[in-house]
């Protein structure tokens, strides 16, 4: 008995001081690997429109983040979308709350300013108020504008699927049309070697240039890449312009060319980013029309 | 075991050659087998390890004392996995650069059999200081092993070396495939033990 007593206090003890020391670190941690984590996001987005460190992103370009939301209410469930908006000259957000039709039931001005709007439980805070019981809301996804000045530049949408192993979470940059910009790949846990090569260029570059249309039916071969365009997607500087647009044009409308030995990694990216880009349009030309014909004063 | 009479200098040539963890200790095949695709991936692993090793050493060493000797083995995983995630977060938070390609290994670590071992084997029963050296001497051992398994999967399965392409072309591509990772390390297991014949006969006739 008595032994038992000390096997006990003494595990106890050790988790707890395991549990002290972690606790301690995480909140010391916890700021600055939030704001790594931001600022990672910040510039993955800056670089697939084509910004970086040598080409500087103009003033005049803004991002302006939309929420998705589940609003559930006596068994009735209905879309909520936080919108940026301008109201008395200061940016705000506000809640839009639609059927699953598309059609508008109810405004709510939110009290946020974007910069609080960034952090989950302010969001939650913010939403709580507008939205109490027996109302509940889920968080279902975020999309980011990109307008340069008043103009609608390209939409970045955050994404997560399946992947081979666990998930892979991905940043997909589209133009107004639909027609993707860029692919990044955030995180994911594939097998290095092997399915971890959906992180090289020669991969994710392939996804470049694909239009709504194409991107419909696209598919993955298991043909081997050809040099050339192997080339081009390593490298597209060191090519000179006249070479560059014929390489892309010819390629343009091909299928992806799949990672040798990863079938199913490469699979899963292109299934995963078909899927992303079809839902998004869908919602966004409902979130249109709606922010249209109510003229609501939205920044996106 | 009582405590080890060896110097410093000699913990960490055991750690590193004589009782390499990898080729002669067989420890932590796991990570051996199935992450040293790459020079790369060895390193940073190797070298996630070797700071975990030395933190976690020490610490047991340092309380060694106050373990209930039936609940050491938790108290030895509740240390490493303590350490894993202080280095997580503190690479997250202030190195984000290394964190984006170490994040994944670091992770990894807790399971590894390497460094409960040595803290059953050499950290419970030694200084703190010895400890110290030994988590060095291990934690560098398993780095090179790591590094050249990785060296050869890597030349043979993608032609290339730290990512540069030196043959231009992919001899065997099985060879980056895991089950390639046990030929591998099997076959360099057969040559570190080898060398060691060779060494010892030479020895021997000499005297």
């Amino acid at each position: 008995m008595k032994e038992i007593t000390r096997i006990t206090i003494g595990l106890t003890l050790s988790c707890f001081f395991a549990a002290l020391i972690m606790g301690a670190v995480f909140v010391v941690t916890d700021k600055p690997k939030k704001q790594n984590e931001h600022q990672h996001v910040q510039e993955t987005m800056l670089g697939l429109l084509g910004y970086g460190s040598q080409k500087p992103a103009p003033q005049e370009l803004k991002f302006y983040p939309v929420y998705r939301y589940i609003i559930e209410e006596k068994g009735t469930t209905y879309l909520g979308y936080m919108v940026p908006v301008k109201s008395a000259d200061r940016e705000t957000y506000e809640l839009l709350m639609l059927t699953l039709e598309g059609s508008l039931v109810q405004r709510f001005p939110l009290k946020i300013s974007p910069e609080h709007a960034v952090a989950v439980s302010e969001r939650q805070n913010a939403l709580k108020e507008v939205l109490p019981a027996p109302k509940t809301f889920a968080y279902q996804d975020q999309t980011v504008i990109a307008r340069l000045g008043d103009k609608r530049v390209a939409y970045l949408l955050p994404g997560e699927f399946t992947g081979f192993k666990t998930f892979i979470r991905v940043m997909l940059a589209l133009d107004p049309q639909f027609e993707i910009i860029g692919l990044e790949i955030m995180e994911h846990e594939e097998d290095p070697g092997l399915g971890a090569e959906i992180k090289q260029n020669y991969f994710k570059n392939q996804f470049k240039n694909k239009s709504f249309d194409r991107l419909k039916s696209l598919t993955v071969v298991k043909d081997p890449l050809p040099d050339d365009y192997r080339r081009y997607l390593d490298a597209a500087d060191t090519i000179n312009a006249g070479e560059l647009e014929t390489i892309r044009n010819q390629y343009r409308d091909k299928d992806i060319y799949a990672l040798t030995g990863a079938t199913i990694s490469s699979r899963a990216v292109t299934n995963g980013t078909k899927n992303m880009v079809k839902r998004f349009a869908y919602r966004i030309k409902i979130l249109d029309e709606v922010i249209a014909g109510k003229q609501i004063p939205a920044l996106i | 075991m009582a405590a080890t009479k060896k110097t410093n200098t000699e913990l960490v040539f055991n750690g590193i050659l004589l009782e390499n963890p990898i080729f002669r200790l067989a420890l932590s095949m796991c990570p051996a087998v199935g992450l040293t695709t790459s020079i790369k991936n060895g390193l940073l692993l190797g070298s996630a390890v070797l700071f975990v090793q030395i933190f976690s050493s020490c610490t047991i060493a340092a309380i060694k004392n106050y373990i209930h000797p039936r609940i050491r083995i938790p108290t030895y995983t509740l240390t490493i996995a303590t350490w894993v995630t202080v280095i997580d977060l503190v690479l997250a938070a202030y190195v984000p650069g290394a964190y984006k390609e170490m994040g994944i290994f670091v992770k990894l670590i807790v399971a590894f059999a390497i460094i409960t071992m040595r803290l059953e084997a050499f950290a419970c029963k030694n200084s703190v200081s010895a400890s110290f050296w030994d988590g060095i001497g291990m934690g560098i051992g398993f780095l090179f092993g790591m590094v050249s398994i990785g060296f050869v999967r890597e030349l043979l399965g993608a032609g290339t070396i730290l990512g540069y392409d030196v043959l231009g072309f992919k001899p065997l591509l099985f060879f980056i495939l895991p089950a390639a990772g046990f030929f591998c390390v099997g076959i360099m297991m057969a040559f570190f033990n080898y060398i060691e014949v060779v060494f010892n006969r030479r020895k021997e006739r000499k005297q």
